[in-house]
């Protein structure tokens, strides 16, 4: 048995009000990679971040080579090698690949200057080293997120650092990135790198890791063998109980059609793809749930942000909301004709952080609730309470942060929020995201008891599994392109990749 | 009786705890008060004329202070007050001196407007209140300026026109020709400025609007939706551009409102240096007074007592070293926007004081000028001798302090090495 590299013991992390990591002890063997899985919130993201020197203040031990260490930044836990390539890539999108590879340790030709020439030379030779064919010279803000992340990637290699972490490394690559870097893994494990891998999802875990690392609610579960594991059982230790199968098989009737859309086209003004999404047409009905699948960057969001009058630029073609023909300049005009949208960042685009519980559910609808041009404490609370009981959002009362929330439950009350504005469409972008398990399963069957209640309902999710569970039809986006619009019955993940993944040529001019 | 003993106790906690700030600042400015009264006589012999002359203040700077406190609570800042201050009190004056009659030299007499023209002039100052406001909307919701640099040219720009307006208006209608001020002699009109109560109750029937507007409806809720995430307000359907209209409108208008009530005082429109640096003061008060710079976060009686804190604090030093108050103000400012900023992150980060404040060289060199600058104002304040003490003093007790942080440290690197 190989000795251990890293050894990680009793490590803790206080959050105010939150326990993220208690009492975490294994080791890293040197060589191998250690997939860590957990579902969100579990502290995978706190104990990496720990490991890499982003955070510098925590209870136990770090030892490395048998020796304690404490990195009081990110420089110094490079310089004892270990680098981390976050799932929100770190990058300065102004730079070119060269300049961001050696961001920070520059080389310097004989009189003090920057050596551009040596830097890009070496930059090109790393990223050749990756599969990576893109000129180091080109600004990072340019290049796919995939080739982006392998400039992460090959800033790790130029530091030399021997242990890795990965953070979610594929949640916006295409199915042939996700190739290439798993080749680029498999070469770094032959140089002899340690990597340690956070994911999700049980595929790759399985296809990659020698060793599995379970967390949940801050603490460590178990350390299995791969070969000693199924992705059932560790799923099972992930959540801690058997995930309950939502059955959401009972047959929806469909009603009449709410939502017309065609030839919707969004411009992108100096992009080589000149539109964002381009002749995109479909219905949806009253009753019905249709799901949006495609990559990162297909053009999900967007889509719903036409809709919804919130695009910065206008989108042409047309679209019919109840029969009659609509065009929001502004998402108080989609309010008003019964639209709602629930955006894929609650933080950055849903929540009033400042705001407690109640005025965060009642900030569509407050005109409702005022009395001779006053708000009235009272009806607002009503309202707030009404619809935080209806949907049964787990908070201490109205009175409460919001932030004190789980995902789940802001989600619900964000998603409460609109429904005080008795829409007719509701739009959902990605609503699970950062959203447990547990939650997950509440949050799918509220959209299907919304949907029976006749509100029409699109959703975009970047987990296929959860479309193919809550969706009556499934469109397919690629590149701003509608692809494929399949049934429930015609719908696999395979076929949806497949029509996620067929790119034009891109010699289109 | 136990319970509900209990339960009053907790609903004591809890307003204490939802207006820790207000309360805080309501002790601070008790604190400065009571000091000042013991150490300086002036209190003691004339207490009813100092009251209401810090009153009086206090109701000028508050005024637009409101303003500010808005701009600033639906995530903006507006940097122009005492430019508005001055153009507003040259527009007023203009006004007038237009409407005047005429004495029999044939020079416009002042002495005697009448109610008629001065409530025109206050109309029509007003009015070119609200055009800046909807200048600085139009500039940052259309053109796409950050609100820092269209109100900051307004800052440099309207007192510049101003200066050249009033030099116009005085050699198109006075007969001694160009003047760089504005004389107004009517009683009735420099009462506003000069009688205490008049800007005290202009001042608190502005801050029960504006609290109202903030705290009971539907507007005022969505500014603090807008200050605190912007986006997220767009999204949910507000019109955040007509919000920032209203708010940079309010923002210019009562700094015209105070415009007028600073020119009435002196009888005088002298925009080369009415109101200068004043738009500092109210974003003080306002950040003193708990508003977040980064939006979403203050309320209108927090503002208030921030004004009256800031005065009083200005009043005490102006007590207490016998000369003019103006000199000191802006290290009095300067000094106090600097705390209440520090201490709220410092809340917000909460690791309070345990932070290392003083780290390597760079904490070095704010050790040493933390001292000049306490011993020379303390010198300039106080004397020699006091500034000498001050300046030893803060030098040892910060090199106390820099040492016991590197020692910290240490133990936490030895901890681990060891």
């Amino acid at each position: 048995m190989s000795a251990a590299l890293l050894s990680i013991q009793r490590i803790a992390k206080r959050y105010p009000g939150v326990q993220a990591l208690a009492d975490v002890s294994f080791d890293v063997r040197q060589g191998e990679l250690l997939a860590i899985v957990g579902e969100n919130g579990a502290g995978k993201s706190t104990l990496m971040k720990i490991l890499a020197g982003v955070i510098p203040d925590f209870g136990g031990e770090l030892r490395l080579r048998e020796k304690p260490v404490r990195f009081t930044g990110t420089r110094d836990a490079e310089a004892a090698g270990i680098s981390i390539i976050h799932q929100e890539l770190n990058l300065v999108e102004q730079l070119s690949a060269a300049a961001n590879i050696f961001l920070g340790r520059e080389k310097r030709n004989r009189f003090g200057l920057l050596d551009q020439g040596a830097m890009d030379r070496e930059a090109a030779r790393l990223l050749e080293e990756l599969e990576c064919k893109i000129d180091a010279r080109r600004p990072v803000g340019e290049l796919r997120v995939g080739d982006q992340q392998l400039v992460e990637i090959a800033k790790a290699l130029s530091i030399h650092a021997d242990v890795l972490i990965m953070d979610e490394p594929t949640s916006a690559l295409t199915e042939s990135e996700v190739a290439r870097l798993f080749r680029v893994i498999a070469r770094l494990r032959h140089r002899g790198v340690t990597i340690l891998y956070i994911s999700h999802k049980m595929d790759e875990v399985f296809q990659l890791a020698d060793r599995i690392v379970v967390l949940r609610d801050g603490r460590l579960v178990e350390v299995v063998e791969r070969a000693a594991a199924t992705p059932r059982g560790i799923t099972h230790l992930m959540v801690g109980r058997e995930i309950e199968e939502t059955d959401l098989s009972r047959p929806r009737a469909m009603g009449a059609t709410v939502l017309e859309v065609r030839n919707l086209s969004l411009p992108w003004p100096g992009h080589a793809r000149r539109w964002r999404l381009e002749n995109v047409s479909f219905d949806l009905h009253r009753g019905e749930i249709v799901g949006i699948a495609g990559l990162m960057g297909a053009g999900r969001t967007e889509l719903l942000e036409c809709l919804f009058g919130a695009s910065d630029l206008r989108p042409s073609g047309s679209i019919r909301l109840g029969g009659k023909h609509v065009d929001f300049k502004h998402p108080a005009e989609a309010k008003r004709a019964g639209m709602a949208l629930v955006t894929e960042d609650r933080k950055r685009f849903g929540l009033f952080a400042e705001m407690n519980v109640g005025q965060n559910v009642t900030v569509c609808t407050l005109d409702q609730a005022t009395r001779g041009g006053l708000v009235s404490g009272r009806v607002e609370a009503e309202q707030a309470r009404g619809i935080v009981h209806r949907l049964n959002v787990k908070t201490a009362g109205i009175e409460a942060r919001i932030t004190s929330l789980s995902g789940g439950n802001q989600q619900k009350a964000i998603i409460g929020r609109w429904l005080l504005t008795e829409p007719q469409v509701l739009l959902l972008d990605d609503p699970t995201r950062g959203v447990d398990v547990g939650a997950k399963a509440e949050l799918y069957r509220l959209m299907d008891a919304l949907c029976r209640e006749g509100l029409g309902i699109l959703v975009t999710s970047s987990e296929l599994p959860e479309l193919l569970t809550v969706c009556d039809r499934i469109l397919v986006l690629c590149e701003g392109r509608l692809t494929a619009e399949l049934s429930r019955a015609e719908a696999t993940e395979q076929r949806i990749m497949e029509a996620a993944t067929a790119r034009q040529p891109a010699t289109t001019q | 009786m136990n319970s509900s003993a209990g339960e009053s106790t907790s609903l004591l906690r809890r307003i204490a705890g939802q207006h820790s700030n207000e309360l805080g600042l309501l002790v601070a400015i008790l604190a400065v008060v009571a000091a000042t009264t013991i150490f300086s006589d002036a209190y003691r012999e004339k207490p009813l004329q100092n009251a209401q002359e810090i009153l009086r203040q206090t109701s000028l700077l508050g005024v637009f202070a409101l303003g500010a406190a808005i701009v600033i609570i639906s995530g903006g800042i507006d940097l122009s007050s005492g430019s508005v201050i001055a153009f507003s009190g040259a527009i007023c004056a203009s006004i007038m001196l237009a409407l005047a009659p005429h004495d029999a030299s044939g020079a416009p007499d002042t002495n005697n407007l009448g109610l008629g023209i001065i409530a025109v002039a206050i109309a029509g100052t007003l009015l070119v209140g609200f055009l800046i406001g909807t200048l600085h909307a139009w500039l940052i919701t259309v053109v796409g300026l950050p609100p820092f640099v269209a109100t900051l040219a307004s800052l440099v720009g309207l007192r510049s026109l101003a200066r050249v307006m009033v030099q116009e208006v005085t050699t198109v209608l006075m007969p001694t020709g160009r003047t760089t001020q504005i004389y107004i002699y009517d009683n009735a009109f420099n009462a506003l400025g000069t009688r205490w109560w008049i800007p005290l109750v202009i001042f608190l029937v502005l801050s029960v609007a504006c609290w109202v507007l903030l705290s009971r409806t539907v507007v005022g809720r969505h500014l603090y939706a807008m200050g605190g995430n912007e986006n997220a307000a767009r999204l949910s359907g507000i019109r955040t551009d007509h919000l920032k209209w209203l708010a940079y409108c309010l923002g210019a208008m009562t700094s015209s409102i105070a415009g007028i009530l600073y020119m009435a005082e002196v009888g005088t429109a002298y925009p080369a240096v009415q109101g200068l640096g004043y738009e500092l003061n109210a974003i003080a008060a306002a950040v003193v007074g708990g508003c977040s710079l980064q939006g979403g976060v203050g309320t209108i009686g927090g503002t208030m007592l921030g004004v009256v804190f800031l005065r009083v604090v200005i009043d005490a030093v102006a007590k207490l070293v016998k000369v003019g108050a103006d000199e000191y103000q802006g290290i009095i400012v300067g000094v106090l926007v600097v705390l209440a900023v520090a201490f709220n992150e410092l809340r917000r980060a909460g690791g309070g004081l345990r932070k290392q404040f003083f780290p390597g060289v760079l904490g070095l060199l704010a050790i040493g000028i933390l001292s000049v600058l306490g011993g020379s104002v303390t010198t300039m304040m106080f004397g020699r001798s006091a500034g000498a003490i001050v300046f030893v003093g803060a030098i040892v007790v910060l090199a106390a302090r820099k040492l016991a942080e590197y020692r910290a440290s240490r133990r936490a690197s030895q901890a681990v090495s060891s």
